[in-house]
């Protein structure tokens, strides 16, 4: 009997704190973006209206007709747009942006889904981005006239606010043009998320290699195995200390794989400089100088990769 | 603050819950936007300036444009008209340049847009360079007339006055146009299509048996990709169906050049088969379903795709005095095709508890078909022995599990096993497995301050090494290639950041350690080990001013084993590979919007050193390979008027090498490799400029 009162009070309790919050009216602002200009009248915020979120004639844009202007994204700010009490401290918007607002993340990104979901909304849940409580707003900038994560030149430092090392590989003396201002993160990573290891924008790391390099992609006749499984094998894409972007110089990378007999697997020491015995096996292109093909040849004399 | 969370997070989820169909019931009768400054009409910004590049230096201009020594001109701008909800907006940079890049965009947002792109990227490698070879066709160098072979380079009399200069360099140039159409707001296709050619020059080796001749390959080809799909948003299901194409041509099939040695009759000419033209094309559905539940979401994608080559086979040799077989096939008809599956799960059963599972399978599946072919070696001798060609193949899968928990409130706390198998045909490693368990601590004791502490190892075991791959090659039966080799490692991270509520200072700091053992190598790499170190500090000084500092270094040494004989190691190769830069700059905008200073500086620091040891065999050390740039930008914006702005630039670099494998190496430095000469990099750049900046359209402010 003492069970089914305390299950009968549980229920009342629970079903009267569901109607309380179900039953609880969204408290819009009287006056819309009018109240929220009303004070918010500087740079920043104005800035907005010359960047695609305040477009009137979209549809389906946060200024469209009957859309709900600056709270679409900020939620219901009715309280934090009334009159305060002398002495009150003013509420806040219903949603702030940024990963140390008090907004959840979760919350935040929600509202900014609500309708990008069709454009970026695929691959965010659950990425790596998504994991590791990332809020949209740490690298989208909503109220600028042109958000700089979008522009291939201001991109990248944005991404290096985290990705730190990633900026320290890309100032090599041998890397993509990052640090020029003529490629950016994106051009390889789905930043919003794919299934894909590193969220690369395509299916693999090789296939988003051969994005650009179309002409590596073969298939060859005779083909080198490390290459058709994993370009990472040989290269670092992000920047390296080496021409080519390679993991290391040559020949010594050959012969992390390669120890022919005959064909001297000796070290390519400081004898075969020029002020000794030129080495062909070092200097120059190293291997190179003769199998040159190194990605694979399409020539039926070439399994040596030297046509 | 608990409380004023929840009444938040209810709002935010009524508005969240708001469809298109019940914002109606939201009155905004009274919403009239009287104070909003929308955009209307055309707006531009355009700026026009000259520069002076102090030096020629064709690797400055390696992304820049900027190579050539003397006056360039920079023009640029962007502009955006709307009106009536149609919206035409363009960009400009560099237009006098050969990095130039122009886009155009036109459409109704939310209804249809077309995009229209071009850009150029230069890509600048050496003008130490010279070459003894010319085109006698696209496809074809020769030698001058004058030439006389020898049997080494140290013969060849007519090297000085056959030697002209001849730059490294390619320009790759894009044509864009996209389009989006957006039907409905749950539905929007798109359609891209990029056309990038390339042309230039970059080096290949023209070998002759044991001898070689780096030649001037001249580069002409293009590729056309095609990237088309619809997105679907269905409430908690969103889709995209998807097609990607990509279609190589090369213009150039071959590269015959003249053999500048002495050699058998016959082999005067050698010929390389470049590039073949190759097909791709993929098409791929993936979505995701977020359930009702515990912040449930699937997500997953499925795609193949198809690889395809049947470009005309060259024949044996160019050599006619060689009695040579027929070919097995006049054309490869090579064809590989890729299957991709992937499927995530995450769920938050708990408020303090999410868990993800992650499973993808990628293959790679080689259907080129198996001929015998005879070979003959560098246009010189037939070889004798016959050969099939081996079409590589492999399947990859990788379970990834792991699970967060936030034990506090300020802490995080997770964990995660990941599994890779991969499957190969064709290898000397048919079957590998590496497992992987991590864990990670995520400390935040108040919203500005954030520490991250993750730390695992990892061990990847193979089923058996099979030497006899590599012997008919005559492969050291002892050598494990690094990536089909026993490795167990270990890494650690820890990331710091903080950011002061009082002052807006953000600082960072992160450092991660990861250590490689192949301790089952006997050849190879048998160890390797990274440490990386990176700190950044901002400073908002004031609204107008900021400043900022970066730093980083990061060091991968490595040992590596390698012998003559099947014995056993006979040398062992240490590399300390090291890299450091920092830097700083800052940004001082005046009062009023007047000026704006901002200035930049980067310094870094790359150094490699090689040293040898026994057992066997003494080597003598090598000099290390370096490299050391400076950077600086200077820029001063000065608003003369509401529409001009002035503007001043200064831009200086210094980058210099020293690379062994170049230093001192002259066409005749080896005997029996002619090569182009290249030199390590030294230049030392300072571009000036001056330019002005001019609003115009209704509203100055762009």
């Amino acid at each position: 009997m003492r069970l089914i009162t305390l299950a009968i009070a549980g229920a009342m309790l629970f079903a009267l704190t569901a109607s309380t919050a179900g039953g609880q009216e969204p408290n819009y602002s009287r006056k819309g973006a009018d109240s929220c200009l009303a004070c918010h009248e500087n740079e920043t915020v104005l800035a907005l209206f010359r960047g695609a979120h305040a477009n009137p004639t979209d549809p389906d844009g946060p200024f469209g007709h009957g859309q709900l202007q600056c709270e679409a994204c900020h939620g219901p700010s009715g309280d934090h747009a009334g009159r305060v009490r002398r002495g009150q401290e003013r509420p806040a918007p219903a949603a702030i942006f940024g990963s140390d607002s008090v907004t959840p993340i979760d919350e935040q990104n929600g509202l900014c889904l609500n309708c990008h979901s069709k454009d970026t909304g695929f691959g965010w849940h659950g990425n790596e981005h998504d994991t590791n409580d990332l809020s949209c707003a740490d690298c989208h900038r909503s109220h600028a006239a042109a958000d700089p994560v979008l522009a291939t030149a201001t991109q990248p430092d944005i991404c290096f606010d985290c990705h730190q090392q990633k900026r320290t590989q890309t100032l090599k003396p041998y890397a993509h043009p990052i640090r020029q201002g003529k490629m950016d993160c994106s051009s390889c990573h789905s930043t919003h998320g794919a299934t894909s290891e590193w969220q690369l924008a395509q299916q693999t790391l090789n296939d988003t290699c051969f994005d650009c390099h179309a002409e590596k992609r073969g298939p060859y006749l005779w083909e080198h195995a490390p290459v058709a499984e994993d370009c990472g094998n040989c290269h670092d894409p992000h920047g390296s200390n080496y021409p080519g972007m390679l993991a290391m110089r040559g020949p010594m990378l050959c012969q992390t794989c390669h120890a022919q007999s005959g064909h001297p697997s000796l070290p390519a020491d400081g004898d075969g400089l020029p002020s000794g015995a030129p080495s062909r096996f070092m200097l120059g292109q190293n291997c190179m100088n003769c199998h040159t093909q190194s990605h694979g040849s399409n020539h039926p004399s070439g399994s040596r990769l030297m046509r | 603050m608990r409380r004023n969370n929840k009444i938040v997070s209810i709002t935010i989820a009524a508005a969240l819950l708001i469809p298109a169909a019940a914002l109606a019931q939201v009155d905004t009768s009274e919403w009239k936007c009287e104070f909003c400054p929308f955009a209307d009409g055309y707006r531009a910004e355009v700026d026009a300036g000259v520069g002076y590049v102090s030096e020629d230096a064709l690797r400055f201009g390696n992304g820049t444009g900027m190579d050539e020594k003397g006056a360039e001109l920079e023009l640029g701008g962007d502009g955006r008209y709307l009106k009536n909800g149609t919206e035409i907006s363009w960009h400009a940079e560099d237009l006098g340049l050969d990095s130039r890049a122009l886009s155009v965009s036109a459409g109704k947002p939310g209804k249809f847009g077309f995009s229209l792109g071009y850009r150029e990227l230069p890509y600048r490698l050496f003008d130490s360079t010279a070459t003894v070879f010319s085109s006698s066709a696209a496809d074809a160098l020769s030698l001058p007339a004058t030439w006389t072979t020898a049997g080494t380079t140290a013969g060849f009399t007519a090297l000085s006055s056959s030697l002209t200069a001849q730059n490294i360099e390619k320009d790759r140039q894009i044509f864009e146009f996209g389009a989006r159409y957006l039907p409905t707001r749950k539905v929007r296709l798109y359609a891209d299509y990029s056309r990038q050619q390339r042309d230039g020059v970059s080096i290949m080796s023209g070998s002759s048996f044991t001898q070689g001749a780096l030649l001037p390959r001249p580069i002409d080809d293009y590729t056309d990709r095609v990237d088309a799909g619809a997105r679907f948003a269905l409430g908690s299901f969103d889709m995209t169906l998807a097609y990607y194409g990509s279609f190589y041509r090369n213009q150039l099939g071959s590269l015959t050049w003249d053999n500048p040695f002495t050699t058998v009759p016959g082999a005067g000419q050698g010929r390389l088969a470049l590039e073949p033209d190759n097909d791709f094309q993929q098409f791929s559905l993936s979505g995701v379903y977020r359930a009702n539940f515990w912040n449930t979401v699937f997500a997953f994608s499925v795609a193949t795709g198809r690889g395809e080559q049947d470009a005309d086979l060259l024949p044996y040799t160019i050599n006619t005095l060689l009695p040579t077989s027929p070919l097995p096939l006049t054309s490869l008809d090579a064809k590989v095709d890729t299957n991709n599956y992937a499927l995530t799960f995450t769920s938050r059963p708990h408020k303090r508890a999410s868990i993800k599972l992650s499973y993808r399978f990628d293959e790679r599946d080689n259907q080129t078909p198996v001929s015998v072919w005879s070979r003959v070696i560098t246009d010189t001798f037939l070889s004798g022995d016959a050969e099939a060609n081996v079409p590589y193949s492999f399947e990859r899968s990788r379970l990834n599990l792991s699970a967060s928990y936030r034990l506090f409130d300020t802490v995080k706390v997770s964990a995660g096993y990941d599994r890779t198998d991969l499957d190969r045909d064709f290898q000397e490693v048919a079957e590998q497995t590496e497992d992987t368990g991590w864990g990670k601590v995520r400390w935040r004791p108040t919203a500005n301050i954030e520490a991250i502490f993750k730390g695992g190892t990892s061990r990847r075991e193979i089923d058996s090494y099979d030497t006899d791959i590599g012997l008919s090659f005559g492969q050291n039966p002892l050598m494990r290639k690094f990536y089909l080799a026993y490795r167990y490692r270990e890494f650690a991270e820890v990331s710091l950041s903080a950011s002061l509520s009082e002052r807006p200072i953000s600082i960072g700091m992160t450092y991660l350690y990861a250590d490689d053992s192949y301790s089952q190598s006997e050849l190879g790499i048998t160890e390797s080990t990274e440490d990386r170190f990176t700190a950044d500090f901002s400073w908002a000084v004031s609204e107008n001013s900021s400043v900022y500092l970066t730093a980083g270094s990061e060091s991968i040494d490595s040992i590596q084993l390698g012998s003559e004989t099947f014995i056993g190691p006979m040398w062992e190769a240490t590399h300390d590979d090291d890299f450091t830069h920092y830097g700083g700059g800052f940004r001082i905008a005046g009062t009023g919007d007047k000026f704006d200073l901002t200035f930049d500086y980067t310094h870094s620091d790359g150094e490699t050193e090689i040293e040898f040891a026994g057992p066997v065999v003494s080597a003598t050390p090598l000099p290390a390979l370096e490299s050391t740039m400076d950077s600086l930008r200077l820029s001063l914006n000065y608003k003369i008027s509401e529409r001009f702005d002035a503007s001043i630039g200064i831009r200086y670099e210094r980058f210099e090498t020293a690379d062994w494998a170049l230093e001192g190496v002259q066409p005749d430095t080896i005997p029996a490799v002619l090569t182009m000469g290249a030199s390590p990099y030294d230049y030392d750049v300072w571009v000036a400029g001056i330019g002005f900046r001019y609003r115009m359209g209704a509203d100055t402010e762009l």
